[in-house]
């Protein structure tokens, strides 16, 4: 039978999350963790998948790093269910070469084992989050934003 | 005591919800609700924030069906806590257009009440999903590869 994780715990893996701190993180994460962020990986190169600990601690330390600096998560919603947790929120980030603010929605499911992380899956708005690294607007010729004034109202 | 929504009834919602039939999830939704699904309108119409059953039911109906018939919406993974679910599906659609296939990953969060849902937020893998619906990718390779010049791990 899976054993429900304490949400003491998920508490204190979101907390060192949150905060970016990865020495308070590393003992959350088990060695053969999957780590999953949705999203183009040719244009945001963190999204996709990475497995092992070693490589999810590189992603968060360093590869997230050069697109995002000094990023915090800031959920809205924290859910936990049996060994099962989701958070819902946004990752509010700076991209100093451009100067600019980035802030995205975020959902997060993860998996715990024996109080560790060993699957963390991310869904992101990752067409607002696109347009924010890159810092410019998305057009399609021919569409709404290629100017055309055909903008469809809900 | 603060209410909390049974398995049974977010289940019942489930699969209900993934018929996209709107009688069988009209019992489901509360009048007050409050639907929001990210994503560029401009390019997914259907996107925004909704109120209202009657609004959610011809969302339902007759507006995402104008862009995408969904055929297919399995859950991974469900967590619910209190009042609140979180679920992660695979959603499968063909566009409407030409019925070229369509799929990706949608998260629900929701807030149940009196077994209602009174509000839900789905998030989209919105970029994977505006491609597909256009059919094209949103950035030539060149330009995609120009970026990566700067943004490379």
């Amino acid at each position: 039978m899976t054993r429900p994780v304490a949400r003491s715990v998920v508490e204190a893996f979101y907390k060192a999350l949150a905060a970016s701190d990865f020495a308070a993180l590393a003992p959350f994460l088990d060695d053969n963790v999957t780590w999953t962020i949705s999203g183009p990986v040719d244009v945001l190169p963190f999204c996709g998948q990475r497995h092992g600990k070693d490589l999810v601690l590189k992603l968060l330390d360093r590869d997230i790093a050069v697109f995002l600096e000094k990023r915090r998560l800031v959920p809205s919603v924290t859910l936990i269910d049996g060994n099962r947790a989701a958070v819902f929120g946004k990752l509010v980030a700076s991209r100093g070469d451009i100067n600019r603010t980035i802030s995205y929605r975020i959902c997060q499911f993860v998996k715990f084992e024996n109080e560790k992380v060993v699957n963390y899956m991310s869904l992101i708005d990752s067409f607002d989050a696109v347009e924010q690294v890159l810092g410019q607007q998305i057009t399609v010729p021919g569409s709404a934003r290629a100017g055309d004034g055909e903008l469809v109202a809900i | 005591m603060s209410y909390s929504v049974s398995r049974a009834v977010v289940d019942a919602f489930y699969k209900a919800y993934a018929t996209r039939d709107a009688d069988k999830v009209a019992p489901f939704i509360h009048d007050d609700i409050e639907w929001t699904i990210s994503g560029p309108v401009d390019f997914l119409p259907f996107c925004g924030t909704h109120r209202g059953k009657e609004n959610i039911l011809d969302l339902i109906r007759h507006r995402v069906p104008s862009v995408l018939k969904t055929y297919s919406f399995v859950p991974e993974t469900v967590v619910v806590d209190g009042d609140q679910v979180a679920m992660l599906s695979r959603q499968s659609a063909r566009r409407t257009a030409d019925g070229r296939p369509i799929s990706y990953r949608v998260a629900n969060v929701m807030r149940f009440r009196d077994d209602k849902v009174i509000e839900n937020f789905s998030l989209i893998d919105s970029y994977d999903a505006v491609e597909q619906v256009l059919g094209q990718q949103l950035m030539s390779p060149a330009k995609r590869s120009a970026n990566g010049e700067f943004v490379a791990v």
